[in-house]
């Protein structure tokens, strides 16, 4: 399918009505639609914008619809990604504005809530596994895994402090690769 | 001046608010204190409707807070806020990865970042099951996790399917 602004728009339009539950259902949602059907990115992005999405501020679902919008056609690809995103959102709340404690007050919605939220629950676990193999490559990269995973897990520590620290130690790995290929350089010499 | 208004309270939450999810929240409480455009109880409300509505509970609660404040515009007004400094954002460092790119450094960054990404994803499914957890919620977990073995389907099955089942289910409490 060609990348023009109209398709992007159709596109995120389509995970925007999608995206129940909370704004982590964009990665699954992205992965079907983007990856799978169209073949317009890939799981080794998509995980790269998702993690980049966490260490900035914003909304996760908005700041990877951007990023990835931006990758397909650039800043008006953003701009037609993120408009196509809350476009059913936007309505849908305009449409039940005024009914909102109605709504909330029913039985059966309680029980939909309650559906969908395992719902999602698998799709993020499906969503886990695909990027799994795009990222956890090695066991440098098992590690920071790991240490992301249980200080998320257990001590709550916030993630755009985790992605930080992660960005530190990228930089320091290349400081001792350049040190290593250094003393390669003077052994030869 | 109302639009004003709301453009510089969504415009503030979305500069600031870090890690999603509901990192947004306390923000949002701030504003039900402060401004008459919603009560706590109605941002409770909001925030439980969000789950069964499409699009992330920052973006649903700027569209309500805005319509309620004035109208369809103040709708449209708060929404565009609360997006775009993420725009702006996002924008300005998708750029300078593309002129990065190449760069040892922000390879080798990029290379560490993934894996946490990954982790963070990991650790929200492993919250999200911990926090509520019943004996149903666990037999619909299994039931979609087998349904996702057998073949690869799409997200709107999953979902359809976990709808129904919670339909399902409040119609056999009730």
């Amino acid at each position: 399918m060609e990348k023009s602004l109209w398709n992007i728009y159709k596109t995120f339009f389509k995970v925007g009505t999608l995206l129940l539950g909370g704004g982590y259902v964009i990665l699954p949602l992205l992965q079907s639609e983007l990856i799978e059907k169209k073949n317009w990115i890939d799981n080794d992005e998509l995980c790269e914008y998702y993690a980049l999405s966490q260490s900035i501020p914003g909304l996760i679902a908005a700041n990877v619809s951007i990023f990835t919008g931006y990758r397909l056609r650039r800043t008006s690809g953003a701009i037609a990604a993120i408009s196509g995103m809350i476009t059913s959102p936007f309505l849908c709340i305009i449409l039940l504005a005024k009914i909102l404690e109605e709504i909330i007050a029913l039985n059966f919605v309680q029980g939909i809530f309650w559906g969908v939220g395992i719902g999602v629950l698998v799709l993020i676990y499906l969503a886990v596994k695909e990027i799994w193999h795009k990222s956890v490559v090695d066991k440098y990269s098992f590690s920071i895994f790991l240490i992301v995973f249980l200080l998320s897990v257990c001590l709550k520590v916030s993630p755009a402090i985790l992605i930080v620290l992660s960005i530190i130690s990228g930089i320091i790995l290349q400081i001792f690769k350049n040190k290593r290929e250094n003393s390669v350089k003077e052994d030869k010499e | 001046m109302i639009y004003l208004q709301l453009f510089l309270e969504f415009f503030h939450i979305g500069l600031f608010s870090f890690g999603g999810g509901y990192a947004t929240l306390p923000f949002l409480y701030h504003i039900a204190e402060t401004q008459m455009w919603y009560t706590t109880k109605q941002l409770s409300d909001m925030i439980a409707i969000s789950s069964i509505t499409p699009g992330p509970v920052g973006v649903n609660v700027a569209t309500f807070a805005g319509y309620t404040a004035s109208g369809v515009l103040g709708a449209l007004t708060a929404t565009a806020s609360v997006i775009l400094p993420s725009l702006i954002i996002v924008i300005i460092i998708s750029k300078l990865l593309e002129q990065f790119k190449h760069n040892k450094y922000v390879k080798s960054v990029i290379y560490s970042i993934k894996p946490a990404g990954c982790g963070l994803l990991a650790a929200v499914a492993v919250n999200m099951f911990l926090s509520d957890m019943s004996v149903k919620g666990i037999v619909l977990f299994v039931v979609l996790f087998c349904l996702s073995l057998h073949k690869k389907h799409d997200p709107l099955f999953y979902l359809g399917v976990s709808a129904l089942a919670g339909l399902g289910c409040s119609f056999i409490n009730s």
